[in-house]
């Protein structure tokens, strides 16, 4: 290593070939350039002229400098040139690089790599062993640690990524204290720390110390960098509150989270503000249940690897409901059904099922609804019973048959037979709904006058009947009771489930009730607990979903959820083996499930030294830069060669490479442009070649554009000039085209993009500006305007009739002037339903563009002829209407129709 | 292809000597060789327009007796018509890869320039109502539809100007650059000479051979076959190649002369009716 201030060299032997430079120089000066060639029919008179003088030509002094030139660039690039090498640490003993590759290195993985690599590759140069040892768990055995050639290092390095769990530093120090057993001289160490502690105790310190206690200690660490997690988040009834959890930082953050669907689409976000020294933040997430089911996963942004993903598996999802009446036949007949109703609420919000209690029981189930259905089978009643003591919710409307036969499942003990409201034989009259007191999860839904009760099923009167008591009737009898068992709730609505007794089903309310009831249930039941689940797709340490490492291993639903993210147990999705898919059962296994909210790491013993992580400038290689810069004057160098032998004809080259040099900006430019074209509503000019007809066109536009803006509800934008065959027409409604009298026939491109713009719909105003007042004015438009529009598919034309909806698509107008009036404009003859009976073309003459343009100073600068601000007001009137017409297309025509419509209904 | 070309070359010439009026050979000479033509030539002779009655002689056969005009008076005329003839132009280009060359896309070819002169000449020629022959040709082209055929033969015509069946006192125009070495030019001239012929000859040029605008190491090949010519420094030689290129034509200009015949030169960078005027006004007066 030879080292010439900032610059350094790698393999400086190779600069001793400098020297050999001067030669070179000889040989080039005494070599001549092989002649040109040239055909020349006088060369027997040139044959006669053998001239005395026959020295060979000299290479020119500048193409042997740039000849020299190039050699140079080649043996320094070749010598491996550095520009600021890193100096290392200016020991050589063994090295020992610590790197932390749990979750909380994800962020800045590149920037810690790269510091990595500049460590071995100084270590490299002073030819340093180097032991690596990645904190974090990894898969199979760990290696024994022993120290390396900085090149195996590297290699070993190359293939580190981070890991989706937490780092472990208690196996991490025994590895360094075998190392250190094995090496008595001690050696120093680096560690590239994500400053964070991961374990549930201090197990930094020890660590730290034990590297300390080998030779010097280096940490590096970016103290900046805010390591965050999404904690799990909490479901409360439509509600997804989520919690972010981070190691205290000093400055305040931003954060966002993504909520995305299964398909990776984005379906909310959510940002969180992070103020100074805060270690969490918290936001809900608030979405339609609908929307919300299709959540799968949440995302941090800005990107934090696997600890900012956390994915949301069924039990965040749509609830498994299971419906069962009393007689299944029957059970769904529109109107009269006793499941009708509920089928009609519950279905888009949840998974229904249908079956006895027993069959559906079998799967999992978060809520079961059992329609006037008496439970008199005492299994049943006991399979029903722990279902419910382990977090399942039942609920139960009242019948008939419910009235006639109780049973334990009961929330509240009732009544025998059923009371009746405003029937023939009584005084009262049909109740309605007193508002829901404070502790019923219906509380805030708002009962509707027109809900009434007319039978019911009485509770007989308790204690506790308040308390368990979600709805009442004005008069004060319940109407929904529940009550808790175990972990989940019996809930007994006292009406049926379909119209016969209230009319509730049919209300809105009922709607909401079940929802909030479903809502409420706390999700999928445990079953199935000890099947196995095999993992399907698991995250990797940056947060990716891919397939799962080979070391990963199946495990039980039970055990699912005291399962710490582990390499045996990668986060992900686990579910039975072979059920892959979207629709197929699978649970999530997050790591931050486990994960204690982050905190920053003891300090380090007082002897070791603190870094920032990248505060160093990167070294940086030169060599491959000087070769390629040698290789460009080559090129150059060639040319010129070339151009001396004659071979070089320039503008045999020069023409094809500054086309396609004056090409590739211009076609991205294009494209811009297009682009930009997309955003907004805007008017268009044909480019006519003429600057002043052109900018006329433009001003002309920019007028009438800024007179529909302040006139209309339209919104257009500065109108943009285009060339039909170039330029994508689609993005235009309108097209202006000004006839000039020496217009060339358009080439072929050109025509076909017109007619294709036309039969989309687009609408070209044709103008000749020699009409009616402006008689004379271009002589030879017309000629033209024949010789322009034969190849364009135009239908046949038409006068402007009396009612055509150019003359009332917002103002109403007799006349279309424009800077001349009084000659003829044409619309097509036909009514094409295809467009919306909308010509293609409309064609006059009266120099429209003219009387719109407005200068900078807002002046007109074109006086109309014969004149009058009358005559420029009508020609904005005109503009408004052909700028309606285009984009409203015969909207307005059917406003002709209206007294004819009117008068019709009339009789 | 070759069709089309010769009807492109054809349609130039026809436009290029549009712009002048028709040539018209003076004839010279009363000779047996001289055809019936349509320009009067001011005496009794072959012909249909009237000249004059003149007595009769002994010796004039019978019938050529104007019996009307005799019964008026005493004596016995005889009825002369005006002898009309035409003139016989015979036309030659050089063929030949050094006629194919041009220093510069931009320029025609000097074979290009040598045809559509030739083409616009006998246009002319022809619209006068004179014979035009090609050299090899069997008979002569007359009328203006003969340009046509006279086009598509152009290709055929001999490398050298020689053909023994020409007749006597006709017209030749030689186009060509006369670059071959100066004797053998002369032998031509001489054979056409000797069979009574008298001409014009007009050598085209590409610009870059009257001014030899390379630079620089070069080898110059000579496309007709000749040995190549390198020239290390060609610049250094311009003048003498001038100068060189002066004496070749001066030359030239004397062969020619010594013979009764005339020299002009013609640089394909100049407009092709310069030379047609030239041409013009040389056959018209001499």
């Amino acid at each position: 290593m030879l080292t010439l201030g900032p610059l350094g060299f790698a393999a400086p032997w190779l600069l001793l070939a400098l020297p050999a430079l001067p030669v070179l120089w000889w040989l080039l000066r005494v070599t001549p350039p092989a002649p040109k060639r040239q055909i020349f029919p006088a060369t027997r008179i040139l044959r006669d002229l053998r001239p005395a003088e026959a020295t060979p030509a000299r290479t020119p002094w500048w193409l042997l400098l740039l000849r020299l030139l190039v050699a140079g660039l080649i043996i320094f690039g070749l010598a491996r040139p550095i520009w600021q090498p890193n100096a290392g640490t200016g020991q050589s003993g063994p090295l020992l690089l610590v790197l932390d590759d749990g979750w909380a290195a994800a962020p800045d993985w590149a920037r810690r790599m790269a510091a990595a690599q500049g460590i071995l590759e100084a270590a490299k140069r002073e030819a340093r062993p180097v032991a690596l040892l990645a904190t974090a768990p990894h898969q199979g055995e760990a290696d024994q640690l022993v120290f390396l050639p900085a090149e195996e290092a590297a290699a070993r390095l190359a293939v580190l990524r981070p890991k989706p769990w937490a780092p472990d530093r208690v196996v991490a120090l025994t590895a360094v204290k075998a190392l250190r057993a094995a090496n008595s001289g001690g050696f120093e160490s680096l560690f590239l720390t994500d400053g964070l502690e991961h374990g549930a105790n201090e197990d930094a310190a020890p660590f730290l110390a034990a590297l300390a206690e080998a030779g010097p200690l280096t940490l590096l660490h970016a103290p900046a960098e805010p390591r965050r997690v999404i904690a799990p988040p909490v479901l409360e009834g439509d509600r997804l509150r989520i919690k972010l959890l981070q190691a205290l930082v000093a400055m305040p953050g931003q954060a966002a989270i993504l909520a995305r669907g299964g398909d990776g689409a984005s379906l909310a976000r959510v940002e969180l503000a992070l103020p100074a020294g805060a270690g969490s933040a918290e936001a809900a997430l608030q979405l339609p249940s609908e929307i919300r089911n299709q959540v799968v996963r949440l995302e941090l942004e800005p990107e934090a690897g696997a600890a900012g993903v956390f994915l949301l598996d069924e039990s965040f999802r749509r609830r498994p409901v299971g419906l069962s009446a009393a007689e299944d036949t029957g059970a769904d007949a529109p109107l009269i059904g006793p499941l009708f109703y509920l089928l009609r609420a519950l279905d888009p919000f949840a998974e229904l099922r249908r079956g006895t209690p027993e069959a559906l029981l079998a799967r999992r189930l978060s809520v079961l609804i059992l329609a006037d259905r008496e439970l008199a089978d005492p299994k049943e009643r006991e399979a029903l019973e722990a279902w419910v003591r382990a977090g399942g919710t039942l609920i139960r409307f009242a019948g008939p048959r419910l009235a006639a036969k109780q049973d334990s499942l009961l929330p509240v003990p009732l009544r025998a037979g059923e009371r009746q409201l405003g029937g023939m034989l009584t005084w009262e009259k049909p109740q309605t709904l007193a508002s829901f007191p404070d502790h019923s999860p219906f509380a805030g839904l708002v009962p509707p006058a027109e809900v009434t009760v007319e039978r019911q099923v009485l509770a007989e009167p308790s204690p506790r009947l308040a308390e368990r008591s979600w709805a009442r009737l004005a008069d004060g009898t319940p109407l929904v009771t529940a009550e808790s068992r175990g972990a989940g709730r019996i809930v007994l609505f006292h009406v049926t489930a379909q119209a016969e007794w209230s009319n509730l089903p049919l209300s809105g309310l009922f709607v909401d009730m079940l929802r909030r009831l479903v809502a409420l249930s706390a999700g999928v039941a445990a079953g199935e607990a000890d099947q196995a689940l095999a993992p399907l797709e698991t995250l990797d340490g940056f947060g990716r979903l891919g397939a799962p490492p080979s070391g990963a291993a199946p495990l039980s639903a039970r055990a699912l959820d005291e399962t710490r993210a582990s390499p045996r147990h990668p986060p992900g999705w686990y579910g039975p083996a072979g059920a892959a898919g979207e629709a197929a059962y699978r649970r999530a296994l997050n790591l931050s499930t486990h994960l204690p909210a982050p905190r920053l790491m003891a300090a380090p013993p007082a002897s070791a030294r603190m870094e920032a992580l990248g505060g160093e400038a990167a070294e940086r290689d030169l060599g491959p830069w000087l070769l390629a810069a040698a290789f460009a004057l080559f090129l150059v160098e060639l040319i010129a060669a070339l151009g001396l032998r004659g071979l070089w004809r320039p503008r045999r080259f020069a023409l094809p490479a500054l086309l396609l040099l004056a090409l590739m900006p211009w076609q991205a430019s294009a494209q811009g442009a297009d682009g930009s074209a997309a955003l907004a509503t805007r008017l268009a000019y044909i480019i006519t070649g003429d600057a002043t007809v052109d900018e006329t066109s433009r001003s002309g536009l920019a007028g009438l554009a800024d007179f529909v803006n302040r006139r209309t509800a339209a919104a257009l934008a500065e109108p943009h000039g285009v060339t039909p065959g170039q330029d994508d027409l689609s993005f235009y409604p309108l097209l202006y085209w000004p006839i000039l009298p020496d217009a060339p026939a358009p080439s072929a491109a050109m025509v076909a993009a017109l007619n294709d713009f036309m039969r989309q719909g687009g609408i070209i105003l044709m103008d000749t500006r020699d009409q009616g007042s402006g008689e004379g004015m271009s002589p030879g438009a017309r000629a033209a305007l024949r010789r322009v529009t034969r190849d364009l598919a135009i239908p046949p034309l038409i006068p402007v009739p009396e009612d055509h909806v150019l003359n009332r698509a917002f103002y109403l107008l007799n006349e279309l002037p424009g800077r001349f009036a009084g000659g003829q404009v044409w619309v097509a003859r036909d009514q094409d339903r295809a467009n919306d009976s909308v010509s293609p073309v409309i064609l006059g003459g009266h120099d429209w563009a003219a009387a719109w343009a407005m200068d900078r100073n807002g002046q007109h600068p074109h006086a109309t002829i014969p004149g009058g601000a009358r005559q420029r007001v009508l020609a904005y009137r005109f503009g408004t209407n052909l700028v309606m017409y285009a984009l409203t297309g015969n909207y307005k025509g059917d406003q002709v129709h209206v007294p004819a419509i009117l008068e019709r209904l009339g009789n | 292809m070759a069709e089309a070309a010769h009807n492109i070359v054809t349609a130039r010439a026809e436009a290029l000597g549009a712009r002048l009026p028709p040539l018209v050979v003076r004839a010279e000479r009363i000779a047996s060789t001289v055809m019936q033509g349509v320009h009067g030539r001011r005496r009794s002779g072959q012909g249909d327009a009237f000249w004059q009655f003149r007595p009769y002689l002994p010796g004039d056969a019978a019938s050529r007796v104007d019996w009307r005009q005799s019964a008026r008076s005493d004596r016995v005329f005889i009825r002369e018509t005006e002898w009309e003839a035409a003139q016989t132009v015979a036309l030659w280009s050089a063929r030949g890869p050094g006629m194919a060359w041009r220093s510069r896309d931009t320029l025609p070819v000097k074979q290009e320039r040598a045809d559509e002169l030739l083409l616009a000449l006998a246009a002319l020629l022809l619209r006068g109502g004179e014979r035009v022959r090609g050299f090899g040709a069997p008979r002569a082209f007359i009328g203006r539809a003969a340009l046509a055929p006279l086009a598509a033969f152009l290709p055929e015509q001999p490398p050298i100007p020689t053909d023994p069946r020409l007749p006597r006192h006709a017209r030749v125009v030689l186009f060509s650059d006369f670059l071959a070495p100066l004797e053998e030019t002369r032998v031509a001239l001489a054979g056409l000479a000797a069979q009574g012929l008298r001409g014009h000859l007009l050598q085209i040029l590409d610009p870059a051979e009257e001014t030899l605008p390379f630079a620089g190491h070069i080898r110059f090949e000579d496309p007709s076959g000749g040995a190549p010519a390198p020239i290390p420094r060609t610049e250094a030689l311009r003048g003498a190649y001038q100068a060189a290129l002066a004496a070749h034509r001066e030359g030239l200009a004397a062969a020619a002369s010594a013979m009764g015949w005339s020299l002009a030169t013609h640089r394909t960078d100049q407009p092709p009716e310069l030379a047609l005027l030239a041409l013009f006004q040389r056959l018209e007066g001499g």
